[in-house]
């Protein structure tokens, strides 16, 4: 029907995204896909479930407990945001760390091409023959078609589980004590640093019970059996103190341990709070280079005169730098944009990239000359074309204007380019 | 083609060399060092439409369909340099024609694995992502394509395409690094890869099972359940006193280290591919094949079959079954020319995946007609 009036289409979840993936820029058929809730069956002994695209993310881990099962990847936003959208940007959270983002969780999607044709992308069993058509969907954003019913792998719940709070005086520390863990060849579920303003603001939405006068609070969780979690508990504590911890806590008690996480997850409502407005981050550098990228992206802050919290995916090296501003203020907002571009640069010069787990949109479509040249981006636009030829599905995002430029010079050989 | 003749020669390898040695026929035979050579012989091949055969240890070029009328045999093991390990970081980038082998020896040193396959033999890393094959860890770390990065590709058409990156998490771009696993070369050549690494944990230990499909679910996240015609074993790792409450939970006597079973080594290979909760019932079927070794991924529901004589009946009759339920049944070694079609039943989406070819190798000059539908 779209393709017949010649209108854009724009695929759309719960609309929790932060990069404007699902927001059109022009008049567009938005096609919002909440409605499709309903998870169609669970596969208990094969750990899979067939689900529609506007199912909540928490809804589908809370469904499946019983089963001693849940869905991995954990976004801030999981009671509100869809798996469709998820899908679509390829969605991370504090558990991707050992588990991986979106993508290593979703098997298969039914999916309507630019034709009108619905085929399956991906299979039950493993290892679908052909290539890999699913993998370029996951993440895509919907610029290539629209994602209608999902096959997400379960993981099984952990038998144990140990959370620890970290306090240090600076961020320095926490880093430390992180890419010490990695070092050691502990790879913890979650290893999340919130630095001392981000402590503060949590502290005052929802009292999660995080020490204040600290510099930076790193919570970090490892999950399995008894014996193992408690053995690499036991390490990353020594690792936090000899990094300079000012205390180490384990959780005692389950209401704790989901006090901490609620913290954690209110980061950002808690900066929604106490200020008019707020601008988001996501960049993703080399762990080892965290240390670095954080002290200059504070620079930059100062620099630019900015209010700048910070919550770290740190395991991951994703930097969730918060900016909060007023933008009734004439030339804010400019400056908060102008002060985000220098951000994305440092991470790229240390050998990192656009976005971690947020995805790219219209927010960082122009700096994907950053990290790709001209060739890289071209390919990707002509991936795109086989895709969606006339470029109905959500147009001008993720790829900038003029990406499908690069005509290889097979001159003088009469090649038909 | 004089012109075409006189810029690969630059490149060719004399028929003496050792890398010639198990090659196909062919007019030229190239050995590239650098991403900027390969592509520039793909170019070359692309603008006299020859048909360039991509070859890394020779031990996965039974998958799919033959490559028929091969101009060109590309020899990647020239290109078989570590770029960057970054042990603290567990990211490993290295170039497509290394010896894969060579690199876990590397890699051992911090006890760091890339978890692509338990037996290295002569292949390459780059012949492994191609084909896209996993190990028997996939139950525990997921298969192959989770842990590429980032990749550099030659493609079809001599352009060096770059994507994804060196980093654990990101979302910058499509997912062209998983596209390529499992690609067979259909888009190009893989010049190099960033992996995702595992540290090795303290104790590994190996315990005989007597219900392999029961193990998976007995023990928390074991890193396989392997079961044979002969026996079965679970596969576990974690810290000593881990190893030993878990192997007492699998009722069995824990040997130390991970023993594998040995690979197939019958002159046929087949993989039965079913939903991972139908495996027990696919060893079943393939127990009824005559003469048939096999080695079944319980959890994972992949199952590969040794075979020294293929009998087409039986054969097809199991693809059907698996067909049915949403599986495959692929032929990955052979002999000689093919008894049965290699992949069977094409996937609905096969006019998307030719225009995705073409994206990549517009002229159909790289193994061209190796995948599903001839493509």
């Amino acid at each position: 029907m779209a393709r017949a009036h010649d209108v854009p289409v724009v695929p759309r979840g719960a609309g929790t995204g932060l990069a404007g993936g699902a927001t059109p820029e022009e008049p567009a058929l938005v096609i919002v896909l909440t409605k499709m809730n309903q998870i169609h069956s669970v596969d208990v002994l094969g750990r899979t479930a067939w689900i529609d695209p506007g199912v909540l993310n928490l809804d589908l881990s809370a469904y499946t407990r019983s089963h001693g099962l849940h869905y991995a990847p954990d976004p801030s936003s999981q009671a509100a945001c869809t798996i469709g959208g998820n899908v679509a940007t390829n969605a991370g959270g504090p558990h991707c760390l050992s588990e991986g983002t979106t993508v290593a969780h979703i098997l298969a999607v039914e999916f309507v091409t630019s034709d009108g044709e619905v085929v399956m992308l991906g299979s039950e069993a493993p290892d679908p023959i052909g290539f890999d058509l699913r993998a370029l969907v996951v993440g895509s954003e919907g610029t290539l078609g629209v994602v209608t019913r999902i096959l997400v792998k379960l993981t099984v719940n952990a038998p144990a589980v140990r959370t620890l709070l970290m306090a240090f005086d600076d961020v320095s520390a926490a880093a430390e004590t992180v890419s010490s863990t990695v070092a050691a060849g502990i790879i913890p579920s979650a290893l999340e640093m919130m630095d001392r303003e981000q402590v503060i603001a949590i502290e005052r939405f929802v009292h999660a019970g995080y020490p204040t006068d600290a510099g930076a609070v790193l919570l970090g969780e490892v999950t399995g059996l008894e014996d193992g979690v408690a053995a690499e508990a036991d390490v990353i504590a020594s690792i936090a103190r000899a990094s300079g911890a000012s205390e180490v806590r384990i959780a005692d008690t389950e209401e704790e341990r989901a006090a901490w996480w609620l913290g954690r997850k209110s980061a950002f409502g808690a900066v929604a709070q106490a200020a008019p407005d707020y601008y988001l981050h996501d960049t993703v550098v080399p762990r080892t280079r965290l240390v670095g990228v954080m002290r200059q992206v504070y620079d930059i802050a100062r620099e630019y005169g900015l209010k700048m919290l910070m919550v770290v995916h740190a395991g991951d090296g994703n930097l969730h730098p918060l900016v909060a501003f007023d933008a009734r203020i004439p030339g804010a907002l400019e400056q908060v944009e102008a002060a985000a571009h220098e951000m994305v640069r440092v991470s790229v010069e240390a050998g990192g990239s656009l976005s971690g787990e947020h995805g790219i949109g219209s927010e960082k479509r122009d700096l994907m000359s950053l990290v790709f040249s001209e060739i890289d981006l071209d390919a990707q636009a002509r991936v795109r074309e086989a895709f969606d030829p006339d470029r109905i599905f959500n147009p001008h995002k993720v790829l900038p204007k003029g990406s499908r430029c690069y005509d290889f010079d097979l001159a003088g050989t009469g090649a038909d380019v | 083609m004089t012109s075409a003749a006189d810029e690969l020669a630059a490149y060719a390898v004399p028929l003496s060399d050792p890398l010639c040695t198990q090659l196909p026929e062919a007019e030229f035979v190239v050995a590239p060092r650098t991403a900027e050579e390969a592509a520039g012989i793909l170019a070359v091949a692309s603008q006299s439409r020859l048909r360039v055969l991509v070859w890394g240890g020779g031990t996965h070029q039974g998958y799919g369909y033959d490559v028929a009328d091969v101009d060109i045999v590309l020899v990647t093991t020239r290109m078989s340099r570590i770029i960057d390990w970054q042990p603290d970081d567990l990211t490993l980038v290295v170039e497509g024609g290394a010896r894969l082998a060579d690199v876990l020896t590397t890699l051992e040193a911090r006890r760091q694995t890339p978890v692509l396959t338990e037996h290295a033999g002569n292949a390459t890393v780059g012949g492994v992502v191609a084909a896209g094959v996993s190990g028997y860890s996939r139950l525990r770390h997921g298969p192959t394509r989770d842990r590429i990065l980032e990749v550099v590709i030659a493609t079809g058409d001599g352009r060096v395409v770059t994507a994804g990156g060196r980093l654990v998490k990101n979302v910058t771009g499509y997912d062209l690094p998983r596209l390529a696993t499992g690609s067979l070369g259909a888009l190009g050549v893989i010049i190099s890869i960033c992996i995702k690494l595992w540290p090795r944990p303290i104790a590994e230990a190996t315990v005989a099972v007597d219900d392999a499909a029961a193990a998976v679910g007995s023990v928390y996240r074991p890193f396989a359940v392997v079961e044979t015609e002969q026996a079965a074993w679970a596969y576990i790792g974690g810290t000593e006193e881990e190893i030993h409450t878990q192997a007492s939970v699998l009722g069995g006597r824990a040997i130390e280290g991970l023993q594998w079973p040995d690979p197939l080594s019958e002159s046929n290979v087949l993989v039965l591919r079913v939903p991972a909760r139908l495996t027990a019932d696919a060893v079943r079927r393939v127990g009824r094949l005559d003469g048939a070794s096999f080695r079944a991924s319980h959890g994972v529901g992949e199952i590969r079959i040794g075979l020294n004589v293929v009998e087409a009946t039986s054969i097809l009759e199991l693809r059907v079954w698996a067909e049915s339920v949403g599986g495959a049944l692929v032929v990955t070694r052979r002999p000689g020319p093919a008894l049965i079609d290699p992949w069977g039943r094409p996937p609905d989406s096969v006019e998307l995946q030719r225009r995705v070819k073409a994206a990549f190798d517009p002229f159909g000059i790289v193994n061209p007609g190796r995948l599903p539908g001839g493509i």
